[in-house]
């Protein structure tokens, strides 16, 4: 069996996307990556709506822009995200990225992808773990994407709350009872336009795992 | 059945609701509890052409039903920054049991219900709420909440510190 840690590895969210459309087979494949998802008690809640209309992809990046936005706003007004970003060093730079981030532009890129892959899930009984299901096949998603060269990135913002989720779902004709479908969140794909500009580093396992009881870091 | 100790076991429930929630999802629960509170408010007859009016409005139903016993706010930060400061709130004891077993409070019904209106009845865009301190001594919250009355409002950043607490 094939080892996956490089795609694992060499995975990245990508926000930015050429204008090119992603053939119905690649789409077919991402699709059946996320179809095999682990689920507990086998419920495959899950459901996938594929969004390839231009304006429904804005009106759903528009939604995004809000949510993030919003709080971003208010952080900034508050002092708060500055903090966060003090590590650039570039006064003018950084203050080009807390703009990114307030006026909620960070959140905004799904409007100008291809394609989006909403993923929702069933509530009905006999739901089990619906909300862990759906973020197993997110996963997947988005991995498959990167396996077949695209770009993709898990977006949570346009799901973020009651009344926006409301929004996304009455866009897709999604029905909006609080126990019919939960909005999970949506995957942006397209073809990567240009490498990523800024990687985000990760941890050290040696920050992370701790051995047979937590907080002891020696490996036995 | 006794109304205070009915409200202590509602306020219990409600706080460990409100510690579950957090237990599940970590800081995006606060995005998640914004409707908390709104069928009361949604039952009363508030009306207004402004935003101070809804805003007031909403205030003199919570305190005429004994929701809370008195409401302060001030409006600044260009229209979007709502300070208030909510004293008696009937739900102080779930913020106070939160706040003690080592959550932050994230989750205001007062607020909501203002936003709720703002949202329904002026057709305001969103709203977020920033930070939520509860002083269980003076039995009061001082709440600031983000409040965006269209899409042109999202960015429009200034400085909130400098904005006095009612």
């Amino acid at each position: 069996m094939g080892d996956i840690l490089d795609v694992i590895t060499t995975r990245r969210s990508i926000r930015r996307y050429k204008t090119d459309l992603v053939p119905d087979e690649l789409i077919d494949k991402i699709l059946e990556a996320a179809r095999w998802a682990p689920t507990g008690e086998n419920y495959q809640p899950w459901r996938f709506i594929v969004v390839r209309n231009p304006e429904i992809i804005k009106k759903i990046g528009t939604l995004g822009k809000i949510i993030t936005g919003s709080w971003a706003t208010a952080d900034y007004s508050l002092g708060r995200i500055q903090e966060r970003f003090a590590k650039i060093e570039d006064p003018v730079r950084r203050e080009e990225v807390l703009k990114v981030m307030y006026t909620g532009q960070v959140s905004e890129f799904p409007g100008k992808a291809p394609l989006i892959i909403a993923v929702i899930g069933d509530l009905k009984p006999p739901s089990a773990d619906v909300a862990y299901d759906l973020c197993a096949a997110l996963e997947n998603i988005c991995l498959e994407a990167h396996s077949l060269d695209l770009g993709a990135c898990w977006v949570h913002a346009p799901a973020a709350n009651i009344r926006r989720a409301n929004k996304l779902k009455e866009l897709l004709k999604i029905p909006t009872g609080i126990g019919d479908y939960k909005l999970m969140a949506i995957v942006a794909i397209g073809w990567t336009d240009g490498p990523r500009q800024h990687p985000r580093p990760k941890k050290s396992l040696s920050e992370l795992v701790y051995w047979e009881e937590f907080g002891n870091t020696r490996r036995p | 059945m006794d109304k205070k100790f009915l409200l202590s076991y509602l306020n219990d429930s409600l706080a460990l609701y409100e510690e579950t929630l957090w237990h599940e999802l970590g800081g995006i629960a606060g995005a998640k509890g914004d409707m908390v509170g709104v069928s009361f408010i949604r039952s009363q007859n508030i009306i207004g052409n402004t935003t101070e009016d809804i805003i007031g409005n909403c205030i003199k139903a919570i305190v005429k039903n004994g929701i809370a016993e008195e409401i302060k706010y001030v409006l600044g930060g260009k229209g979007i920054c709502l300070k208030l400061r909510v004293k008696g709130c009937c739900h102080l004891p779930a913020a106070t049991k939160v706040k003690n077993d080592g959550i932050k409070p994230y989750m205001c019904p007062i607020v909501n219900m203002i936003v709720d209106r703002l949202i329904e009845q002026l057709g305001y865009e969103t709203a977020y709420v920033a930070d939520l301190e509860v002083d269980e001594g003076s039995k009061q919250c001082q709440l600031i909440c983000a409040i965006y009355e269209n899409i042109d409002k999202i960015g429009q950043v200034s400085d909130w510190t400098k904005i006095p607490n009612p």
